[in-house]
């Protein structure tokens, strides 16, 4: 059935396709006009910009979705063409006394250089551009959209630049169907609404990959947003550290990586001390937030499954040492592991997940998939209303935690791959709401394999080794983390002094420069992170 | 002298009120608050959500109820939480200041003494070799940013003599307060020698002033040795203007060297400022903006109240 339905998209699809793309503008902003937007992608030469800006260390893009499995050979690459682009703009009748104004969140000089080069490859086309930072309330800024698709642009500007690092392939999409606040510009339209709602509640991965395809064909073919490139993750690596075959993966989220087997060449005392960065600068970022962006978090915390490398499927049990999916994909049943400890000593026990599906629901930014996944859980919308004391589909019994869900979705167990409970008797009395405020994320008390020692904030976080991880205590004798932010410019300095055996990074000057350093090695990983311009479509 | 110091120190109250109210309004003014600071600029969130922890953290409240629940709590002692991370302000700083004040004192002390001695020497010196290579010093020390500076000492001292940590304050291992004094050698002395070169060039140019005046050739022509003429009556001059200077840099006392902090990852109020100005963590910019602004108030009294003991021309408050 489910096969049928998807057939019936696609070809419901195929129709979509043709009759969008020969459509011109929907209204008086010329970049509702696929020809204007073709023009532009025909513009600019992304195989220049990857070269000249990014020093090679980026992979031109196509699609959104990133190379691999999820790729549809059915993608218009928009090879640089100058003269295609100026015939589209004649055309279109497009207006060269305009100026689109260009905006952007990055406040990094490579960012700054890439504007550099997009306005001057659009200027030879007779394309006037202007950028700028956004400053203040930058998802505001880019994510309001009329309250009526076809009513005016209520932001100035016409094109944003910015990227999306996806956790499913589905985030890449789900911003586009019709009325949901979001920085694509799309008014958007019937069939791809289709098409997204089907890639989300398709259970059988084949059927939901074939979807993303489609949407991405659709994206593609109508030059709805334009793809750029997609950003290869680097893992920093010194000489001294042996992760002894464990995997690399997507380390901006949280996989099987094994890090309790990692070791390190003990220093002159015998002990064997991993050096990194990512420690907290005033607090420990609760985890359901950036999920495994900081390492200091991934060494602390354990998740209810286990995922592969690249998040591109399950790998078994985790705090859960079991789980079942009904047919229907719409009830989870978790057995949890026996003999789980927090880094306290308390056991980890079924209320502490029960509880913290139910707190989870209350915070103000849980991460987007997860949200999407436990909003869909049975009274869950009447928990959150204040109507119901608890959430009706959350249930347990002995060491057993059933969740039923309204509708199957596509992502339910990988959420549960990024997910992890917190001790409930830390938060209770805590309202969920200033989650991020609570006392407890001085000094977190979790459940992986490694545990708070020390944080000196704004200077290190030192992480011991938890005796009781349920998969065998750690080899490494301890991890120093340096505080720093994302993108942290200290990284480099800090390896050349021996002071970084495992980091992660995506600036270009920084991999330049450890690639100078002996003592350290790079790997890179292709991870879904595509940064791309979004087209502001709506009338103005 | 009394009813000045009086006078002047009933004016710090207002003043500082005065002007915390601007810096409170200035950082209102500017676009976003801590909430947004939070998000995920590309990550969609249930608005209700966000604005439930607007709510929560007294953000929706207007401009002025917010000034002054945070200035009635400044005045009861208590400067609030980040709103970022809900920790005490005063924690922080408790955490933070031992930090910056052992780097800015070093820093302040030596660029004083060394600032004033190779100033004065300078300025005796007029024309020769030594005043030469100081003036040329002084323009370098004057000229290159403190994070270049920073850079070239940490790749020389750190990095190829190995001799230097490259940054950081503690480490675990730090049992004592002593342990940790060679992560504090780099940082202090190339904020000490940045800070040297400024105080060198203001007391050259106000000792050759001070040498030039009328007094210095009375009392050369008393026929006092010079030594007394240059000292006793010249240097006791020229120190009115150093002595400002130095007063007026205080304040980095509290509000740290926010650039030598971020090249030494020093974890310093200086750190902390930028973090919270770029978290626009009210609370914290504002409590780490009073203690500065009180400060230089509480400086340019003292500064004047020295002006009058060291330079016998000067009275105050037409005394």
């Amino acid at each position: 059935m489910r096969i049928l339905k998807a057939a019936a998209v696609a070809l419901l699809l195929q129709t979509g396709i043709s009759t969008f793309a020969q459509a011109q503008a929907l209204n008086a902003n010329p970049l509702s006009d696929v020809r204007v937007r073709q023009a532009i992608a025909y513009a600019i030469d992304r195989n220049l910009i990857v070269e000249s800006v990014f020093g090679g260390y980026a992979v031109p893009a196509d699609g959104l979705l990133p190379n691999g499995p999820f790729k549809s050979p059915n993608l218009d690459a928009y090879p640089y063409d100058p003269e295609k682009a100026k015939a589209l703009l004649a055309e279109a009748g497009w207006d060269s006394s305009r100026t689109l104004e260009m905006v952007y969140y990055y406040d990094d000089q490579i960012t700054a250089d890439l504007m550099a080069v997009l306005q001057a490859q659009l200027a030879d086309v007779g394309i006037n551009m202007t950028y700028g930072l956004i400053v203040g309330d930058v998802a505001k800024t880019l994510n309001s959209i009329p309250e009526d698709p076809k009513g005016k642009s209520v932001v100035t500007w016409d094109m944003a630049y910015g990227a999306r690092a996806a956790m499913v392939m589905q985030e890449y999409f789900n911003d586009y169907a019709t009325g949901k606040a979001s920085a694509d510009g799309f008014p958007g339209s019937p069939e791809l609404d289709a098409l997204i709602a089907e890639s989300n509640t398709a259970t059988d991965p084949e059927a939901a990959k074939a979807t993303l395809m489609k949407i991405d064909e659709f994206i593609n073919a109508n030059a709805i947003t334009l793809p750029l490139y997609y950003q290869q993750l680097q893992s920093v690596e010194s000489t001294r550290l042996d992760r002894h075959g464990e995997p690399y993966g997507n380390d901006q989220f949280n996989y099987d990586w094994n890090v309790h087997n990692w070791t390190v060449t003990p220093d002159a005392d015998g002990k064997a001390i991993l050096y990194t960065n990512g420690a907290p600068l005033d607090y420990f970022e609760q985890p359901w937030v950036n999920l495994g962006l900081w390492a200091g978090n991934k060494f602390i915390w354990a998740h209810m499954l286990g995922s592969k490398p690249f998040l591109d499927g399950i790998t078994g049990g985790d705090l859960a040492e079991t789980y079942e999916m009904s047919e229907d994909g719409k009830t989870l049943t978790f057995t949890m592991r026996e003999g789980t400890k927090w880094h306290d000593g308390e056991a980890i026990t079924v209320d502490d997940v029960t509880f913290s599906l139910e707190f989870a629901l209350k915070t103000p930014n849980l991460q987007g998939v997860l949200a999407s996944v436990f909003n869909s859980i049975e009274g869950a919308a009447e928990y959150v209303a204040g109507t119901a004391e608890h959430v009706s589909g959350i249930s347990s019994d002995g060491n057993t935690v059933t969740i039923k869900f309204t509708k199957p979705n596509a992502n339910t167990l990988i959420s549960f791959t990024q997910w992890g409970p917190f001790p409930k008797k830390y938060f209770e009395g805590v309202d969920p709401t200033l989650v991020q405020q609570a006392e407890f994320w001085q000094k977190p008390i979790g459940s992986g394999p490694f545990k708070v020692e020390e944080a000196k904030f704004g200077d290190f976080s030192s992480f011991v080794p938890f005796d009781d991880y349920y998969e065998g205590k750690p080899k490494i004798d301890q991890i120093i983390a340096w505080s720093s932010s994302d993108g942290d410019v200290n990284m480099v300095k800090n390896a050349s002094a021996n002071r970084i055996d495992f980091a992660v990074t995506k600036v270009v000057s920084d991999i330049e420069a450890i690639k100078a350093l002996d003592f350290m090695r790079l790997t890179p990983l292709d991870i879904p992170y595509t940064r791309m311009v979004w087209f502001n479509q709506y009338d103005k | 002298m009394l009813t000045y110091i009086i006078r002047r120190v009933l004016i710090i109250v207002p003043m500082a009120i005065g002007i915390s109210f601007l810096i409170y309004l200035a950082l209102d003014l500017s676009p976003g608050d801590a909430v947004t600071r939070m998000l995920n600029p590309v990550q969609t969130v249930d608005p209700e959500r966000i604005e439930e922890l607007r709510r929560a953290l007294g953000l929706d409240a207007p401009l002025l109820v917010r000034y002054w629940i945070w200035f009635s709590g400044v005045l009861q002692g208590n400067f609030g939480r980040t709103l970022t991370g809900g920790v005490p302000i005063s924690r922080i700083l408790m955490e933070r200041l031992p930090a910056t004040l052992e780097l800015s004192t070093i820093a302040l002390v030596l660029s004083s003494i060394f600032g004033a001695i190779l100033g004065t020497i300078s300025a005796l010196r007029r024309g020769t070799t030594t005043d030469n290579v100081l003036t040329v010093a002084g323009m370098i020390g004057v000229s290159i940013p403190e994070f270049f500076f920073g850079l070239v000492a940490i790749v020389i001292f750190a990095l190829n003599l190995q001799w230097l940590p490259v940054g950081g304050r503690l480490l675990p291992s730090y049992d004592s307060y002593w342990d940790h004094i060679p992560n504090l050698i780099m940082p202090s002395l190339v904020l000490s020698i940045m800070m040297t070169a400024g105080v060198m060039r203001y007391a050259r140019a106000a000792m050759l002033d001070a040498l030039s005046r009328e007094f210095i050739k009375t009392a050369r022509s008393k026929g006092l040795p010079e030594w007394r003429v240059n000292l006793l009556h010249g240097f006791r001059v020229a120190l009115t203007p150093v002595v400002v200077l130095i007063g007026f840099r205080l304040p980095i006392l509290i509000g740290g060297s926010v650039i030598v902090e971020q090249v030494f990852q020093w974890p310093g109020l200086g750190n902390l400022f930028v973090l919270s100005v770029r978290n626009k963590d009210l609370p914290t910019v504002m409590t780490i903006a009073l203690l500065s602004v009180v400060l230089v108030l509480v400086v340019s009294l003292v500064i004047d109240i020295l002006t009058a003991i060291i330079d016998p021309r000067v009275r105050l408050g037409g005394d």
